[in-house]
Formats: C-alpha cells, structure tokens, sequence
C-alpha cells in the first residue's frame, strides 16, 4: 500500500496538461453530443417522436451526471473518495423541494395552505425555518448554501486533521448515513419517510397539467443540460490551470505538494465545497423532473453508485462520469424491467469487472483495443504506450 | 417409682396428645371447618391455619374458592367433608376425595366411591371466609421454599398496611436466613409501621425505609409526604423527604448502572460485528464493503441450522430446488441448535471469505479503495442472492428458551441474551488473541502485515497467509450473524445495517490493533446508550436555548436516532485529536 503509484493512464503526460488533439477530439465530440441532446431531442419530445417519459427519464440521467462529476473531480482528479455526494445531491433536492412544496398551496389532499405531512403531524401553521422557502431565490440559494456549509464544516475538520484514503470515504459514508437516519424521522419536519412529492408547480409553470406540464420538462430538461454543459467547460478549464495541476499533484504524491510548500488542505477542502455544490445543483435540478425526493437517495448505496458510473466510465477525465452515469443508469432502467430478478447482479458484477480487468473505465477502452490492435498485427513498437494496467491514483 | 413411671408415661401421652392436636394437619382443620355448623365457626377454623400449611393445602383453598365442598354422610364412614374431582360420567358421578386426609372416599369393601354433586349438601364460599382464604392463603406463600415467592407475600403484606399482619412478619424476620427477603420483610413492616398513628413509630418506619431505598416503597413514601404535608407535620414531612431522596439516588444509581451494562452489551454485539473487520481492515488493509454479507452469511447459516434440526427446508435457487431434510427434534434437541449454528457459521462465511479473496480481492492488495469498490459490487451480487435463495423477506430464526429471560441484581435487571452477547464477546477476542498471538498461523499473519517482502523473502507463502487471513476474519463475521440472528430480524439487508457500525468501530479503534477495536466498540456502546438514556432530559432543558431549542426538543423525541447521530458528530470530532485512532501503528514510512 506504500508502493509509489503509477500515473493514471488517462492522464496526460508532464509537460501538458493534455495535447490538444485529444482535446480537440473531446471537444468536438462534447459540441456534437449537446447539440444532439439540448435542441435536438426537445424538439424529436415536442413533435412527439419521443416520448415525455423518455425526457424525463434522460433529464435525471443528467441530473446524475452532475453528480457523477462531482464525484469526479474528488475521486479522479484528487484522489480523494466521498462516499457521501449522494448526501450533498440529496440536501440540494431537499432544499428546492421545499420550494416545490410551498408553490403546491392549498391544492394538496387536505386543501390546507402547509404541506399535507405537516397537517398529518398535527401543525397547523408553517414552521418558522419554512417560512422563507416561499421565495425562489431563497431556495436556490439554500441548494448551494447547505450543501456548501455542511461539505466545507466537514471538510476543515477532514483536512485539518490529515484525514485521507480510506478514512476519508469511511468518514463521508458515516455522515451520509448519519443524514439519512436524521431524514427518516418525521420530527425533523422534512416529510419523514415519504419526503416530498406530488409537486404542481415550479416558477409559476405547471408540472402536471397535460398542456403545459411537458413543455415545463422540456425547459427543466434544457436548464438540466447547460448546467451540465456550464459544469463541464467550468472543469476543463480548471483542469488546465495552475490549480488543477496542483490539484492533480495532490492525487499522485501529497507529501510532495506539502513539501514543496503548498497547503494541501486548502486545495482540497475547495474542491470538496466546489463538488458538493455541484451534486447540490443536480439534486434541485432532480427533484421537478423524478417529482420526488426522499431519504432513499443518502442511503450509502446510492452514493457507492455514483461512484460505480465514474468507475464504469473512466475517472480522471470528464467525458466518462457523463457516460458512465448516463450509460450504467440506462441499463439500470433497462435491466429492472427485463430482469428485475438479476439487475443488482449484473451491477455488482460489472463492478467487479471493471475495477478488476478495465481500470480506465470505458473511455480507456478505443485506446486498450487500438493498443490491442498494434499487438495483433505484430508490430508492437512502442510498447510505452501501452496503458498501464492499474491507474491508481489512490494512497491507504 | 413404678408410679411415678406411669405418671410420667401419662404426662407424656398428654403432652404428645396436645402436640398432636397442636400440629393437627390443615388438611384436618379444613374438614372440620366445612363439618362446622355455622360460618364464623368456619372462618376461625380457617384462620387458625394462618401461617401454617404448603403446596397442598393452598391448591385445596384454591379449589374451593372455584368450586364448593361436599358433605358426604354414610354408615360407614359417618360425616365425611369429600371434595368431587375429575370429569363428570354418564350419571352426573365424579371421584370424591376425602378432605381431612386428600385420600380417596372408599366404601366397605375398600372401593373407591363416585358421587353425584347434586346429592350431597354443598359448603359454598361466602364473602367472610373470602376474606379469611386469602389472608390464609397470603400467609401461606410466607412458608413457601421459594425466596421469590416469600417476597411477592411479604410485599403484598406490607402494601395492604395491615397492622394485624405485623406480628407474623416480625416472627418471620427472627427465623429468615434469606438476606432478599429480609430486606423485604424490613420494608413490609416499616411500611406497616407508616400506617400507624403512633408519630414516633412513623418516623422510625421512615428512617427505616430510608435506610432500606427499595424502589417499591417509593408510591407510599410520597403519598405520606403529600398527607404529612398537608396535615402540617413537619417532621414527619422531612423524614418522608428524606426518604423519597434516598430511594431517588438508589433509582439513579440502578438506571446508571442499567445503562451501563446496555452499553457494555451494544458495544459487545458491535465488537462481535467488528472484529472480523478489524482483521480483514485493520490488519490486511482490505476494504471489505461485502464484510455486513458475511455477517448475513451466518445469519442465514443459523437459519438453515435450525430447519436442519426442525422441519427441514428447500431452498430455490435459479431454478432448482434444493431440498433440505429435517430431523424433526423437539423441546432440548432442537433448542441446541444454536450451539451447533456457531462453528458452522464460522466456517460456511469462511469458505464464502476465501472464495471472495480468490476471486476478487487477491488483485486488489496494492489499490486499497479499488477493493473498496470490487467488494461493494461482491456485497449487492450477495444480496441478490440471498433473496433468490431465501425470498425477499425477513426469516425466522427462533430463539433458545436458555437466551431468554432475566438476572436482577440489586433492582438491576440484567437479561440472559445480554449477558450472553458479553460472555461471547470476551470469548471471542480472547480465541482471536490467542491465534495471533500463540499460534503459528498467527505469528505468519503479523510477519506478512508488517512486511510481506521480507516474509516473503524469509520463504513464507504470503499468498496462502493471505488467503487464511481473509479467511478468518469472514469466519468471524459468520460468527457475529449467528449471533445477530438472535437479536435482530434476519433478510437480504442484514448486512447493510451493521456496515457502517462495523467501520466506525475500526476506524476509531486503530488500524492493526485489536485491543483498540475493543476498547472503541465497548465506548461507542456506552456513549451511544448514555445518550438514549439520558437525552431526553437534557434535551427538555434545551427548550430555554432561544431559537433552536424547539427544533432540538423536537428531534429529542428521537432520542435513539439522535443519539446516534451525536456519536457519529463525536467520532468526526474525535479524529481530529487522534486522526489515527486510539492506538497508532508506529512507522518510519511517510506515506504509513
């Protein structure tokens, strides 16, 4: 576990923080995939090619996505493993959740103007940390705030104390489940068990009224695909400045960065906030378009899931979280229909397969075969090139 | 002198005469008693038996406070009191038992007789002799050889206040050799002695009591302190007060001590979840995410164990039917079980354990979160087995007769399933300490964690080491889910619920460390119990924090879950001062 470890493959070499050809590729790819999927496929939904459960479902694929990457930036750029992005994903659709719930007004079961949980556990006024959810402002500045606050507490405390590896992932699952317990109760007045659904309206917009409800998706589902797109060109270029390449120093030998006179902790503790904010942001982007949130989503296993699709798509770069949590949740809805009997099955063994035999996840894979490719036909001349079997980034 | 001779030869007849009609056998008292001609002849028949009799003559009372007794008159035997038992026959006929002796009623020729019940003339019960049974009979538990009994009778006494009753109980106390039931008889008269209206008598029942603290005299003390109060009786006022203290500081040091021990036996059951872990983490570094489906391994391990002794169990699993045989045991047979559940447990999560390092984890020892992740996709595939094989569902694992139950001491109640969880704890760190520490297997496993290359070099086969400690300390786990079994539902998710605890515990104890893991789980125990104990009255005084104080008396309802997460808040703040745990792994390596 103290071996010195070898530099992911994905990860570009020394001088350059990567060639342009291969960012180029990347871009252009990236150019070509959101056009496809921010004005292409609204338009296929609203002449009725696809249908509006098919948008909603990819509008929550890219809701994961945004947490995929926060993950990301973490695991693969850092080195750092969060069990607990789940939690952050999970706070920001509480926090715009409880903005939903107020616009439902008095057209909930018990035509009262609070939240029907709370007429069901015996309230008959608003409790005062409600009263300002009114505002939507307030709220989106709740999606980040909370999140933020709760992820930067948690990480001076991390950090100050060295807390790294293995620790740190136990650590953030514990807060996670700690969450969730809390969540769970009714007394915290946040919807108990059930958490909050039945939304109606969002900005004014109606959410389920036959006419305007899959035109409001179509925006949520647009709103949901810039922010991905925001959130990835924000990462490319964090990722070419001095920061990311600190950052990314930190991930193969922290004690060197110490060495050489970084503070280490900072570094971190502002990609930690900078990623909670991010599953912050998916999560309220969530929550109109799954039209629930509740304590199922901090359950610790929904956490270790978003680290499977960084794991399946390739971590340390930015195009495999998208992929890995858009491709690993398309099977998911795929497989729970076709063989509700073996879905987790085929999960948990996929898992193992690809931490075992494809590290660089699936973004590696064009690059092992084209290497594969070279083997075959004999003429293995630059065996260097060759990807690296185990791209760890990571220290005990 | 042959005078004298008879003289005292009559003197003794007499005295063994009187004697013997002294010692006249209830049984006897109670046929003359239903031969009597009037009800208060009865009543003082009966009452004479007061603090004599036994077993026997208790279930006769009993019987005739249900059914009357008879009269049975013949030639032969003259006036009989016959008690009818058994069944009816054809003829309305029951057995008829003689009360003066409980033998048989026979006829001339020495068969035994049935009765018709509406024949005869019938003694009933009236409300007088009631009254007489019950004090008989409340008496009578006085002389019983059971010490628990003894106490529920004298307790009954001293809370009827009745001051007749006070001689007995003081004759009692001479004679008792039970320190229990001393104490109870003490606080029986004392409580006698409070209904007095002798002052001085009641301030020295209340010093009495005072010195005494039982929790049970705790209603009567107050209601004396409210009357005494009431009256103006300052003095009787203040000793009550003083006495109510007394019992208030004893009930704090039993509710303290309660807590106590609930905590050592949580912290015994997460110390049993965890020591596996503390061998597969601490020791070999490996995350094991799939070490809660270990646990579930043995769970339904046991499960299966017990339908093996019960009424056997087929088992379907991707198609086929796997069909188990029973032995159909009963009462003891099937209730050791368990017993046999524990080392097959052991070894079913340990073969599950080495199948696992096989397969996944000996690729992984270099990349300490990779196997976190390869582990936690090993743990959903067992899950979902386990629901294929035995259905999504909790299944019923029965509990032993010999783990249920209670121990009290001092007003303390221990329960056997605790005790025992603690005794298997002791148990099972002291056989892991003694396998590391004395046996050769042991002493590869710390040669092969401290520096495989140099064991390696030194010829030990590191991989099999590997393999065997893995092995261990899945068999662990397996150990712990027969355990669990007893004391929590057992399905798919089994695992999922101990997963977290079971890190914590090593986290906080130390990697590599076992005493660590022990002294974390048994404090992680306590303080979570302390907090569930006591939390909700600390929480009622934070209702005067402004602000938040109604939102933290809200959540202190839940004083379970917030204790909770209290102690996770506390493990976060106590790595800050230890980041490596109670006991660090010294080392000159930087990245160590």
């Amino acid at each position: 576990m103290t071996t010195p470890s070898t530099p992911p493959s994905p990860a570009p070499a020394a001088k350059s923080p990567f060639s342009d050809r291969r960012l180029r590729t990347e871009l252009s790819i990236v150019g070509i995939v959101a056009v496809l999927l921010l004005v292409v496929f609204p338009l296929l939904n609203a002449w009725g090619v696809v249908s509006n459960f098919q948008l909603q479902l990819w509008g929550k694929y890219l809701s994961y996505a945004l947490l995929a990457i926060s993950v990301d930036l973490l695991w693969g750029y850092t080195g750092l493993l969060s069990l607990g992005q789940g939690l952050f994903f999970a706070l920001g659709g509480y926090m715009h959740g409880m903005y939903l719930m107020r616009m439902i007004g008095e057209l909930g079961q018990y035509k009262m103007p609070i939240p029907d949980f709370l007429v069901f556990l015996g309230w008959t006024e608003l409790p005062s940390f409600w009263k300002p959810f009114d505002s939507f402002a307030f709220a989106m500045l709740m999606v980040l705030l909370v999140p933020g606050l709760l992820a930067y507490g948690f990480g001076y405390l991390a950090f100050r104390s060295r807390i790294k590896g293995v620790y740190f992932s136990i650590l953030t699952q514990a807060l996670t489940y700690a969450a969730m317990t809390l969540f769970f109760r009714n007394n915290l007045l946040m919807g108990g068990n059930n958490g909050f659904t039945d939304f109606k309206f969002v900005l004014g917009h109606s959410l389920v009224d036959p006419e305007q409800g899959p035109a409001t998706m179509r925006g949520l589902f647009i709103a949901t695909g810039i922010t991905l797109l925001l959130v990835y060109g924000l990462c490319r270029w964090l990722s070419t400045t001095k920061f990311g390449l600190v950052q990314r120093a930190i991930r193969d030998g922290e004690n060197r960065v110490l060495f050489s006179g970084y503070a280490s902790a900072h570094f971190k503790l502002f990609i930690f906030v900078l990623s909670a904010l991010i599953a912050g942001i998916g999560g309220a982007l969530y929550t109109p378009q799954a039209g629930i949130i509740n304590p199922e989503e901090m359950k610790p296993a929904n956490s270790l899931e978003a680290v499977v699709w960084v794991a399946v798509g390739g971590r340390g770069t930015l195009l495999g979280p998208i992929l890995g949590a858009v491709g690993v949740n398309w099977l998911k809805s795929w497989a729970t229909r076709a063989y509700p009997d073996l879905w987790l099955i085929i999960l948990g063994g996929l898992f193992i397969l690809v931490v075992l035999f494809l590290p660089g996840g699936l973004v590696s894979l064009p690059k092992r075969l084209a290497a594969l490719w070279r083997k075959l036909r004999g003429g293995d001349k630059t065996p260097d090139t060759a990807p690296s079997p185990a791209p760890s980034a990571t220290k005990s | 002198m042959s005078f004298s001779r008879v003289l005292f030869a009559a003197a003794l007849f007499v005295l063994l005469e009187l004697s013997a009609f002294a010692a006249e056998p209830p049984r006897e008292t109670i046929a003359r008693a239903v031969l009597a001609p009037d009800t208060s002849t009865r009543r003082d028949l009966i009452s004479s038996l007061a603090g004599k009799g036994d077993e026997d003559l208790a279930a006769l009372l009993d019987a005739w406070r249900v059914a009357p007794l008879y009269v049975y008159e013949s030639e032969i035997t003259g006036r009989v009191a016959v008690q009818l038992v058994g069944p009816k026959d054809g003829n309305g006929a029951q057995d008829a038992i003689r009360v003066d002796d409980g033998s048989p009623l026979v006829d001339a020729a020495g068969t035994p007789l049935r009765l018709v019940d509406s024949t005869l003339a019938s003694v009933r019960i009236t409300t007088p002799l009631r009254a007489a049974i019950k004090s008989v009979l409340d008496l009578l538990d006085l002389n019983s050889p059971v010490a628990s009994r003894r106490i529920d009778a004298i307790k009954t006494l001293g809370f009827s206040q009745d001051t007749e009753k006070e001689p007995l109980l003081r004759e009692r106390l001479d004679t008792e050799t039970d320190s229990k039931v001393r104490i109870a008889l003490r606080e029986a008269i004392a409580l006698i002695h409070l209904a007095s209206a002798d002052k001085d008598t009641r301030l020295a029942a209340l010093g009495e009591l005072r010195e005494l603290h039982t929790l049970s005299s705790y209603g009567l003390l107050e209601s004396t302190f409210r009357d005494a109060q009431a009256s103006g009786d300052t003095a009787i006022a203040e000793a009550a007060r003083v006495a109510i203290r007394a019992v208030d500081s004893h009930r704090a040091k039993v509710d303290f001590l309660g807590t106590l021990f609930r905590g050592v036996s949580l912290g015994s059951i997460l110390l049993v979840v965890a020591l596996g872990l503390a061998i597969t983490f601490g020791l070999m570094g490996v995350i094991n995410m799939a070490h809660g489906e270990m646990i579930a391994v043995g769970a339904y391990t046991t499960y299966v164990v017990q339908n093996l002794f019960g009424a056997g169990l087929v088992i379907p699993f991707f198609g086929m039917n796997l069909g188990l045989p029973g032995m159909n045991l009963q009462g003891w047979g099937y209730q050791t079980y368990f017993i046999f559940a524990l080392p097959v447990s052991f070894l079913a999560a340990a073969v599950v354990g080495i199948g696992l390092e096989r397969s996944v984890i000996q690729f992984l020892y270099r990349r300490p979160l990779e196997s976190l992740l390869a582990t936690w996709g090993v743990s959903l595939v067992l899950q979902q087995i386990f629901r294929l094989m035995f259905g999504a569902n909790n299944v019923q694992v029965s509990s032993p007769s010999y783990l249920s139950g209670n121990w009290t001491i001092d007003d303390v109640t221990l329960g056997w399933n605790r005790v025992f969880v603690i005794g298997f704890a002791i148990l099972l760190v002291f056989g892991v300490w003694l396998v590391l520490t004395k046996t050769p297997l042991g002493l590869l496993i710390r040669a092969v964690m401290q520096n495989r290359r140099m064991a390696a070099c030194m010829g030990v086969r590191t991989e099999r080491v590997n393999m065997l400690t893995f092995g261990l300390g899945s068999g662990l786990a397996g150990l712990a889910g027969a355990f669990v079994s007893q004391i929590n539902n057992v399905g798919p998710a089994l695992g999922q619920s101990y997963i977290v605890d079971s890190f914590m515990v090593v986290v906080v104890g130390g990697v590599g460390n076992v005493l660590g893991t022990v002294i974390s789980a048994l404090g992680i125990g306590a303080i979570d119990n302390v907090f569930q104990q006591y939390l909700p009255a600390w929480v009622t005084e934070a209702g005067a924090i402004p602000w938040i104080g109604n939102f933290l008396q809200n959540l202190g309802q839940d004083s379970a879950v917030f204790g909770k997460i209290l102690v996770l808040a506390g493990i976060i703040l106590f790595l800050q001062w230890r980041p490596a745990g109670i006991f660090v792994t010294r080392s000159r390596n930087l990245e160590g």
